[in-house]
């Protein structure tokens, strides 16, 4: 993971994409694009949850 | 005969002996074991002892009614309790025996301090000093992070519950995944309070999205250092929220109410951060279903509206094929009509013809045999021998030749005349050229 992940963002860019395709005017071409990006940012919010976040935890005493 | 008492006597004996033996009035301790105000404002009720569960002592007491309401009302203002069955009194009572209704005791004051017990009236004391100073929403006011990661739990090493926790919470099934350290402290007896603040202060210096308080096993009778002042008051002031296990059925601690929150078990707490996730991961769900659910319902539309498209293109060619069908099928008839109408208009015609053919054909030969016999009678007419006969002769030069003109006649010529009877010779003896009439002839 090269940038520290937001999930928080993510979630929100999810709201907003899935207000989009709901909506009649977005063209059907662009649904496309928006679930392709949906897929990526919902497996990278999945893993997140999932993913030991040891690295950037200084203060660890184990 | 024997000497003898009569019953009353000797009970009498038995009241005077009761009330010389027990001129006072004694505080006594009793768990009420029967409890049954009546109607009639007196409340009757048993006092019992038991040890280990075995019944050592019971008698029957009540309290009369001028002394009941007050009682009540004192006891339950002072314990935050009711007063019935089950709890154990401290009782200023009276001695009595009677004849009929044997001994009782007669209630008339009450000890709430005690039933509430020494450490409970602390408690709530404690807890009326928190509240006045703020402490109760302190902890309240922090909020527990979305999804909390990076713990600190303060428990005894050897504590089963610990371990319980642990292995809930790391090998978590939906493999979420979190941080943990271990903060050791006391959790139990006189030095559990300040062993536990110790803890607090030190994980809170760690950068933890919280600090657990895990009891987690032990005896519960031992619980009263977690409705400690001083540790409340650690808790309350804490910068990062704080949670309890301490787990206790019964009862809340005080330690219960300064934290952020509390639960019950080792377990529960566990669940409650795995809680936290699988709401997050719902969130998820949902929002993939909301956009699975859009994109489906756009398809959906869409082929419909293709559909119907299709639909009507069927049901227009269907029509215009029909139309067709049916211009052709007029036509045809058309046709057939006119190719009948003409047929028949040809069939009369040809009749008309044959029938003129026939006519005309029969005035031809009406025609013919009438010619025939008009040739037949100029044929007759003409034969040189019927001429021969009006008077004509047949006049025939050198070669037998009939001479039908003078021009190759010449003087001397020897020629024949012909008559119907028979023929001569003749010589010429002169000839001339001119036209015939009619008088020259003969």
């Amino acid at each position: 993971m090269e940038e520290k992940f937001d999930y928080a963002k993510a979630v929100k860019e999810l709201e907003e994409i899935a207000a989009k395709v709901e909506d009649p005017a977005t063209k059907l071409d662009d649904i496309d694009a928006l679930v392709g990006r949906s897929n990526a940012l919902l497996k990278a919010c999945r893993e997140y949850l999932r993913t030991v976040k040891e690295k950037i935890d200084k203060l660890d005493k184990e | 005969m024997k000497d003898y008492l009569e019953l009353s006597e000797l009970l009498a004996r038995v009241r005077e002996s009761v009330a010389d033996a027990f001129p006072d009035r004694y505080w006594v301790k009793g768990e009420i074991s029967s409890w049954s105000p009546r109607a009639n404002g007196h409340c009757y009720m048993n006092l019992s002892e038991s040890v280990k569960g075995k019944q050592v002592a019971d008698v029957r007491a009540m309290i009369w009614k001028w002394h009941f309401p007050q009682l009540k009302a004192f006891f339950e203002s002072e314990t935050g309790q009711t007063l019935q069955a089950g709890i154990t009194v401290l009782v200023r009572v009276q001695v009595n025996f009677d004849p009929v209704y044997g001994l009782s005791l007669f209630v008339d004051d009450i000890d709430p301090a005690f039933t509430v017990g020494e450490q409970a009236l602390a408690k709530k004391k404690a807890i009326e000093k928190l509240t006045a100073g703020g402490y109760l929403e302190m902890q309240q006011e922090l909020a527990l992070p979305a999804l909390p990661y990076r713990l600190a739990v303060i428990t005894s090493k050897t504590a089963a519950g610990y371990g319980d926790f642990r292995r809930h919470l790391l090998e978590n099934e939906a493999g979420y995944a979190f941080h943990l350290d271990l903060y050791e402290a006391l959790m139990q007896g006189e030095l559990a309070p300040a062993s536990i603040i110790a803890a607090l202060a030190d994980a809170q210096e760690g950068g933890y999205d919280a600090l657990l308080i895990l009891r987690g096993g032990g005896s519960e009778l031992d619980l009263s250092c977690f409705d400690d002042f001083d540790l409340a008051v650690a808790i309350a002031t804490c910068p990062v929220p704080v949670i309890t296990a301490i787990g206790h059925d019964r009862d809340f601690h005080i330690a219960d109410l300064v934290a952020n929150r509390y639960v019950k078990t080792p377990t529960a707490l566990a669940d409650l951060f795995l809680d936290m996730y699988a709401a997050e991961d719902e969130v998820l769900d949902d929002l993939e279903t909301r956009i699975r659910h859009a994109v489906a319902d756009r398809l959906g539309s869409m082929s419909q509206r293709v559909d119907s498209l299709v639909a009507r293109i069927r049901l227009g060619l269907q029509a215009r094929v029909h139309a067709h069908e049916r211009v052709v099928q007029e036509q045809a008839a058309g046709i057939r009509l006119g190719l009948s109408r003409k047929y028949a208009d040809l069939v009369r015609q040809a009749d008309a013809a044959a029938h003129r053919l026939r006519f005309a054909a029969g005035a031809r030969i009406g025609t013919e045999i009438s010619n025939l016999a008009l040739k037949e009678a100029l044929i007759k007419a003409s034969d040189p021998r019927n001429v021969l006969k009006l008077g004509y002769v047949l006049v025939t030069g050198r070669d037998n030749k009939v001479l039908k003109s003078v021009e190759r006649v010449s003087v001397g010529d020897r020629i024949g005349v012909r008559f119907s009877d028979g023929s001569l010779t003749a010589k010429v003896d002169q000839v001339y050229t001119e036209n015939i009439d009619k008088e020259n002839i003969a």
